[in-house]
């Protein structure tokens, strides 16, 4: 089943933007390694989600993504890995982080001016951008997180939710190709997460950014996703569209929180209720529900 | 720690607030010289009074009351001591013969007091930002520029943590406020561990994210912010001139002449 789904997924190798190859990876000190063999093919624009369980190494790869690994942390890696174009272990983070933005799990860590807008610009000023384009820019980038209104305020006075808004336009401001983000929900409140998934979603859409969600609440995040990634000890599992892999019989068994409504289409067929598509999320559900009693009425 | 309330910056707009800080830290220094280079009681009192209009223009006159207050222990403590150590020590280089030994104890705390002072409009109408950027502006290596805003960013931070700790170990059944001066200083050894322990992962974290956000690219590092220098910094700094030629010229042939007030105070 895991490998049908590993070879059902082709993508272009030259619309790809990210490309590894038997990658492998151990922590210094570390007796096993983190990352085995992971050989992954993301598109451009693409927006994917990884999952699994706790310690599975999601975040040993969103390190690899933009270069703290090998150059921040040492340790042994192996493998190739290639993102926008350039092989990560002969760049340094600085030229990487123009391409890949990197958003952590506790938003406060992450932020260290004391305005927001001074945040946001940290990166630009790095990099040395003049400071009307950098105006513009910090600017632009608070007008599509939606916290242009926040822009004077001290990080620490604001929300999680809006910490982590402010995280994603720092980013956003030094305009990547790829953004990466590593359970960015996790320190908020449901409503919180739901508002940083519109968020990236729009930039997704709109901006054609590609997405790597690390994520566990997939109900919510699912709906957007083209592509989803399965990791369990270190190793990728499942890689493919996001039915593929929420139906799957071992996506159950490691662990992976499935959305509700995949779960109730399950929970049907094995009742003997045939839906016509795998739904994803509650919406979906409802329609495909509604469609097959009429037909049963009719 | 009330003494250190009032060098708390609260984010308020007033003419000082806009001053830039170099030609504030400017003014901090002038104050300082004067306030070093007189001992008779006169001179310093007219130096705590010129510093009043800031406090009401700046609007903050809460926090630095605030801040006197918190001095106040220390002051009488310099009173104090002055006043023994001088009565004992009367042979004392400095002591000027003119002036009683009350007059000068009572100089010695108002010296300190303006200190304070200046020192509390200093910060009480910085904010550390702009401090920070005055800084850079100053030509001092950006690392330690950066180091003093991130400093002040974590400080609430780091206070709501060790007080989460402290919650923690006390539901744990560490009671802090029993035992003797020692022992209660040693009951804190429970709480400074986790406490530098989380402050060693925080800073681990955000070393990663500030060279995601390109740390160390260019050596020509630009800025959101600039600081010009307006027409009011020109006049306080004219204004700090201004005071230290006159206190200069007072001091070199006029100091003899400086009347002493005990006279007035006992009448």
């Amino acid at each position: 089943m895991d490998d049908i789904l590993c070879e059902s997924r082709t993508v272009n190798k030259t619309l790809a933007i990210i490309n590894t190859l038997d990658l492998k990876y151990t922590y210094p000190g570390g007796t096993a390694p983190s990352l085995v063999d992971v050989s992954l093919t993301i598109g451009k624009g693409d927006y994917v989600i990884l999952t699994g369980p706790s310690g599975c190494g999601k975040t040993t790869l969103c390190r690899c993504l933009n270069g703290l690994i090998p150059h921040f942390y040492s340790g042994k890696l192996e493998g190739e890995i290639e993102v926008a174009s350039l092989m990560v272990p002969e760049h340094s983070i600085y030229e990487l982080a123009r391409h890949v933005g990197l958003v952590f799990q506790n938003p406060e860590n992450q932020l260290f001016a004391l305005s927001v807008e001074k945040d946001v610009a940290f990166g630009l000023e790095n990099l040395g951008m003049p400071r009307e384009d950098m105006r513009a820019r910090v600017d632009w980038a608070l007008q599509m997180t939606g916290i242009y209104d926040l822009r004077e305020r001290a990080p620490h006075e604001l929300s999680g939710g809006q910490q982590q808004r402010v995280a994603i336009a720092c980013v956003l401001a030094m305009k990547p190709d790829i953004m990466v983000l590593d359970e960015p929900t996790s320190f908020l409140d449901p409503l919180g997460a739901q508002k940083i998934f519109e968020v990236i979603g729009d930039l997704n859409k709109k901006l054609g950014i590609t997405v790597i969600l690390v994520e566990h609440r997939l109900d919510l995040a699912s709906e957007y996703a083209n592509h989803v990634i399965v990791m369990d000890e270190g190793k990728v599992v499942l890689d493919g569209k996001p039915l593929d892999v929420f139906d799957s019989e071992s996506a159950r068994l490691i662990g992976v929180g499935i959305p509700k409504a995949t779960r109730l289409y399950q929970a049907l067929r094995q009742g003997g209720v045939h839906l016509d598509r795998v739904p994803v999320n509650s919406q979906e559900a409802t329609l495909l529900l509604q469609e097959v009693l009429t037909r049963d009425r009719g | 720690m009330s003494v250190f309330e009032g060098f708390r910056f609260r984010r308020v707009l007033s003419p000082i607030h806009q001053l830039d800080p170099r030609a504030k830290f400017f003014y901090v220094c002038t104050v300082f010289v004067i306030a070093v280079m007189f001992n008779q009681l006169m001179p310093l009192i007219l130096l705590f009074l010129i510093q009043l209009p800031f406090v009401l223009a700046a609007g903050v006159q809460k926090e630095w009351i605030r801040s006197m207050k918190g001095a106040s222990f220390l002051a009488l403590m310099i009173f104090l001591f002055n006043f023994l150590f001088t009565y004992f020590y009367r042979e004392y280089p400095t002591f000027p013969p003119s002036s009683s030994l009350m007059e000068y104890s009572l100089a010695m705390t108002l010296r300190f007091i303006v200190l304070v002072e200046s020192f509390s409009i200093f910060f009480l109408t910085t904010s550390p930002d702009r401090l920070g950027l005055a800084l850079e502006q100053s030509h001092i290596p950006y690392e330690f520029c950066f180091a003093f805003t991130t400093a002040v960013r974590f400080v609430p931070v780091l206070a709501e943590e060790a007080q989460t700790i402290m919650d923690a170990q006390k539901a744990r059944g560490l009671e802090l406020e029993r035992g003797n001066f020692i022992k209660r200083i040693r009951n804190y050894i429970p709480i400074l561990i986790p406490l530098i322990v989380s402050a060693i992962r925080r800073s681990l974290e955000l070393a990663e994210a500030m060279e995601s956000r390109a740390w160390g690219a260019t050596n020509k590092r630009t800025n959101l912010y600039v600081l010009k220098i307006a027409r009011g910094d020109y006049i306080l700094a004219i204004i700090s001139i201004g005071m230290l030629v006159l206190a200069v010229y007072v001091w070199l042939f006029m100091r003899e002449q400086i009347p002493s007030l005990i006279p007035w105070i006992t009448g």
